[in-house]
């Protein structure tokens, strides 16, 4: 099935859940925050939803900054 | 009377619920490479030190900035750089709570990117929403001693007046405003922005900041671990002097040596 990631067309296993896409696309689990159709996903959340075909995944990163 | 010593050994500056011996906060942006940003935030003696957040770039893998910051012991501010209004400050904050697992935040919104002078209104809003949020809230604003009087009112933990844009390194241009700001908090003052150089730190110190936030100034200097620890010592010194009590100003010349009239006696 597919799915966006940052406005990305990537296509996943289903039932895949957060966890197993940032480890799939090597990306860290510390300094990254999540959100599913505009809305927020808490990291304690991350193994446990499943993305559904379509989900619209923005994925950030913490990066230098002043 | 406690001892002097004994007073500046014990010289300690709380926000919400962490305390600091180094009234030096750093940023980590703008430094060539990793290595050098980690020798220079250790010369510095910093404990907090801001970050920002980007959207993952699918096609490179960024650098891992944080493990080094988590390593060190050193405590994170996320900023909220690059919102432009309260709304995207206040999801850039949730997002920044979730990467970084902290729920303080620099909260700063500036949308015009040629002078990023912070909006006001959009940082009065976005402070209330995220003090009522739990969030321990460090707003960047201008010196604006009526604005940072409001955010008290709103629950932040500090206010962040500036000293002059950032990254100017022009120093302290606000001085007369960050008096006033200093002299009617009932919250910790740490002036960010603008200061260029350890004499524009100690300044602020000797004025009575609790802390100051450097960053470019330390980043791109020629030698930033060395700039970095001549910070932290300008940072001591102004503490130090404002511990003090500096002596006052007058117009007039007063004496420092005795006006004995010996060459002409007789």
């Amino acid at each position: 099935m597919n799915v966006f990631v940052n406005e990305q067309t990537l296509e996943i296993a289903p039932d895949c859940n957060i966890e197993e896409l940032l480890e799939a696309l090597d990306k860290p689990l510390q300094g990254t925050a999540v959100a599913v159709n505009q809305n927020i996903l808490s990291r304690s959340l991350w193994s446990d939803y499943s993305l559904q075909e379509g989900d619209h995944i923005s994925l950030f990163q913490a990066i230098a900054g002043g | 009377m406690m001892l002097f010593n004994e007073m500046v050994d014990n010289d300690q500056l709380v926000i919400a619920d962490k305390t600091f011996t180094s009234r030096l906060f750093t940023g980590t942006g703008k430094f060539n490479d990793q290595q050098t940003m980690v020798d220079a935030l250790r010369a510095s003696q910093s404990e907090l030190v801001t970050m920002a957040l980007k959207r993952v770039d699918m096609q490179h893998k960024d650098d891992d900035i944080l493990a080094p910051l988590i390593k060190n012991g050193l405590n994170l501010l996320p900023n909220t750089s690059g919102a432009r209004n309260a709304k995207e400050a206040v999801f850039a904050a949730q997002l920044a709570r979730e990467a970084l697992q902290t729920n303080w935040v620099k909260l700063e919104i500036h949308p015009d990117p040629k002078y990023l002078l912070p909006d006001p209104i959009e940082t009065l809003k976005a402070a209330e929403t995220l003090a009522n949020d739990g969030f321990v809230v460090l707003p960047y604003v201008h010196a604006d001693p009526v604005l940072c009087k409001h955010l008290e009112s709103a629950g932040c933990a500090a206010v962040m007046p500036l000293g002059a844009p950032i990254g100017s390194n022009k120093g302290l241009k606000t001085l007369e405003f960050l008096e006033i700001i200093i002299e009617q908090a009932n919250l910790p003052v740490i002036v960010d922005a603008g200061i260029g150089s350890p004499s524009h730190a100690a300044l602020a110190m000797e004025m009575g900041a609790d802390a100051v936030l450097v960053n470019t100034a330390m980043a791109v200097a020629g030698n930033p671990v060395a700039m970095s620890e001549a910070f932290a010592k300008a940072v001591q010194a102004g503490r130090q002097a404002y511990l003090s009590g500096l002596a006052g100003q007058v117009n007039h010349a007063v004496a420092s040596s005795p006006l004995t009239a010996f060459l002409e006696a007789g």
